[in-house]
């Protein structure tokens, strides 16, 4: 048997673990110091590099005996070994959790301490430990063990392991239902402001890159049918308000979040005289939560920052689709640099913009993640369930990949070249100047149903002729209409139709210019570089 | 017979084919919801071009007597909506053509479908919205009552269905409570979010014609006009976060519906349903079902299908407006009338249920559920909690093994497992015992309760149960 360095230390601690539980077994049914046995447990392969120490096991099955559980005082039979597999949350949530399982323990310790719960001495030693123990985490030395189930026992039973008596005295008014949801929410309230940065720092990209192409006009479309030209700028910053609305509905999220269960205990609070505004100041919470049932019954923060994140996810998947489009042969609209582009194993001459294709679909994740937690959710009585454990994975994945999706458009926006002469020599196609001709006539007094069909027959005439709307000479037009004058010439053109739209929030180079202003002032933008 | 032609067929030389027609026609599911809104929409924006001098008043007034005509005429049932008008914005301008002529073809200056339809639906989110929080404000208030009608009742309070800890049922009808003022939270920074007018976007790009966007705004009592026209006309951001409430809701109603039918249960039996919401059985004469909260919590099923299915719509659309996007309205309206009927089915549920006091206090003992306040005890008496609940544990097996309650072992039984116990023990036994020694902040002590109740009470105005 090959035991780690901790559990060889822990071997010679003076505090043994007070891991009594199987009373049967032991001839001494009152409580007493007992040896530490060593346990067997599993090699552990965890996929974060902080944790690379595996505990090795040795010796033939059932001959050693494992360790009792934190909870195990009426338990007469240990637990079987595939359902402990089956159970066990460490191995998921042990790199995510535990600084805000440690940073919750402390808070907790500082209370009980103040509250005469515990002596300061206790809670000195406790914060400690816990300290040393963050130290080891951090450095890649601290084992987690899969017989330890989850992210708050190991590092309980590693503390009593460490320190003994006093760490006993941690859990006083606190269990793991109101504890797992403080953690949750400490977790998710970083992780919004994580994502918060990113969304920002999306939006000052797409703003930079609009004022990278100043002036450049794109074909606007609907149906993917070219309907009028607009300013690529106007195009990328409506990006920019989707995304704003993005960084609202999280906001709103963590402001709703932002209370603190500790002191629900299990479900109904305690009897203990403990004081919860204390602890949800120390953690930064607005207050302590009113209903301790619903305190630790409750996901719903979690469902909310999920489906935040899937409507920020079809945003992305949405812009994804769309610069997927540009890169193509067909459209030829944009040009991603190398550094952000794959090439074929097989084809040599492929350039593709595989990491907006991911952005793409790794909409769908994110999607998938509200769904099980809905699902999840769905139909569970109150209070705690261990159904909830599933809670934690569909969170980390959803939090991480719409982080990803932030950053990697980001770059994206930052290595991107718009084909300027490509674009331009490609705008007269689509009529795209075929509504302000209406306009035209609409200025000349004609009601709009009556231009529209005008311009229409107008259109077919260009298609019977292959040709544009500006080719059409002023007979032309008169034999359709004889509303039409020279100056109609002024509302033709791409570049006449763009300048034409003057309405608030409109393609105008003027408006464009104002929310352009709008943003820089408030992305604190100074140059495009 | 010849087909009307279409009011945007100016370029196209041949008709459309009857089963496109029909797959693509909208005016089926969505005429009901939206005329009101879309007229609504149309007299604001005919008031604005006739202010900006882009129609004569003239002009406006007979589109607004027009308009209003066919408004009673939707409300009388007389109007018919015709499928080949495609939908709901055709309908009424073509129908608004054949009665006041000329004048209605310039209602639709500098006006797209694309910033029509998303004006009208975000007008009836904003109404959908205040009567989902009607309904929300209804049960919590139910909940409530039926809370001031229940004091002081003990039931078990569960983890994973096991028997944990002795609870008022007054503070479990409280979390609900607490869950729903979440939910009509959220509904609320929707609405707000979803207040910006679209209307002068047009197509997508604006207009040249001088229209006061701000106007019809505020006649719409919007916020503000939307800063970015294409934004305005591509994004349906606000249906997706209204339908997440609602998903989030419905998980919260899905989760009471369960509780409630399990407590309808024979092995239960804490609430006994009345007859007025109860069904029974075509075959068992016996039965009597709480079908209603099966419902409601069955009903959860679609209000996520309702998300899924925006989610997936909107998943890598291009940007401006996509046909793909009429497709959305279904989920919207099937979501938010789902959500209102289970809200108010679950209101009348609550008004009448009985719980079953005698059941619920005789079945009481079983469970252990005073041992986390035997373990405060010890801890109070200064044994670290860890031992504490091992030294508890403890006591529970041998309960365990003599069949009985904590309370009924003897003071030396109890000396047997820890030399620490003394006959105060006496007072944390027992369920009656338990509850009332949880006192912290948002406990289940009668004490804590009580703040609860008044402080709901005073926010939902109610006086008396």
């Amino acid at each position: 048997m090959i035991h780690s360095t901790f559990a060889a230390t822990a071997a010679t601690a003076a505090a043994p673990s007070s891991l009594l539980g199987r009373w049967s077994w032991h001839p001494n049914p009152i409580f007493s110091h007992r040896r530490f046995h060593l346990p067997i447990s599993r090699p552990l392969v965890l996929p974060c590099v902080a944790l690379e120490i595996s505990v090795q096991s040795g010796g033939a099955k059932g001959e050693t005996e494992k360790e009792s559980k934190l909870w195990g005082g009426r338990f007469e039979e240990k637990v079987n070994e595939l359902v402990e597999r089956f159970t066990e949350s460490i191995s998921f949530e042990a790199e995510e959790l535990w600084m805000h399982d440690i940073r919750g323990s402390k808070a907790h310790a500082n209370m009980l301490a103040a509250q005469g719960l515990m002596t300061e001495g206790d809670r000195d030693k406790i914060i400690e430990g816990l300290g040393v123990i963050k130290k080891k985490i951090e450095s890649g030395k601290f084992v987690w063990r899969k017989d330890r189930e989850d992210v708050h026992m190991n590092i309980e039973a590693a503390l009593t392991d460490m320190i003994g008596e006093p760490a006993k005295k941690l859990h006083t008014a606190r269990s793991r239902n109101d504890q797992v949801v403080t953690d949750l929410r400490l977790w998710c309230r970083d992780a919004v402001d994580r994502i918060l940065t990113r969304i920002k720092q999306l939006q000052v990209q797409l703003v930079k890159l609009a004022l990278r192409n100043d002036g450049l006009i794109i074909p606007g479309y609907t149906h993917l049918q070219r309907a009028q030209p607009v300013l690529l700028q106007h195009l990328l910053l409506s990006y920019v308000e989707q995304l704003e609305r993005d960084a609202g509905r999280l906001t709103n999220c963590k402001e709703r979040l932002n209370f603190s269960p500790l002191g629900a205990c299990a479900l109904a609070g305690t009897g203990l005289p403990i004081d919860r505004f204390m602890t949800s100041q120390e953690l930064g919470f607005t207050a302590p939560l009113r209903n301790s049932i619903d305190a630790v019954s409750d996901r719903d923060f979690i469902l909310e920052l999920l489906a935040a994140n899937s409507i920020t996810a079809v945003h992305l998947s949405r812009l994804g689709e769309e610069w997927v489009l540009w890169a193509s042969e067909e459209f030829g609209f944009a040009i991603p640099s190398d550094s952000v582009s794959t090439g074929s194993s097989i084809m040599p001459q492929k350039k593709n913009p595989d990491p907006m294709e991911l952005v793409r679909g790794k909409s769908a994740r994110v999607v998938g993640d509200l769904m099980s937690l809905l699902i999840l959710c769905k139909g569970l009585p109150s209070a705690y369930n261990r159904d909830l454990q599933e809670d934690k994975e569909p969170l980390f994945d959803s939090v991480k990949t719409i982080t990803q999706m932030l950053e990697v458009t980001s770059v994206f926006a930052a290595n991107i070249t718009f084909n300027h002469e490509r674009i331009h020599t490609s705008l007269p196609a689509g009529y795209l100047d075929a509504t302000t001709l209406a306009d035209y006539l609409v200025k000349k007094g004609m009601p709009f149903r009556t231009s529209h069909e005008v311009v229409g027959r107008a259109v077919a005439l260009c298609v019977a002729k292959k040709c544009q709307l500006s080719d059409l000479t002023l007979d032309d037009l008169c034999g359709i209409n004889s509303i039409f004058e020279k100056d109609v010439y002024d509302f033709l053109g791409v570049d006449n139709a763009v300048n034409k739209f003057t309405s608030y929030g409109s393609t105008g180079s003027a408006e464009v210019q104002k929310q352009l202003q709008f943003w820089c002032s408030k992305l604190e933008i100074t140059s495009s570089e």
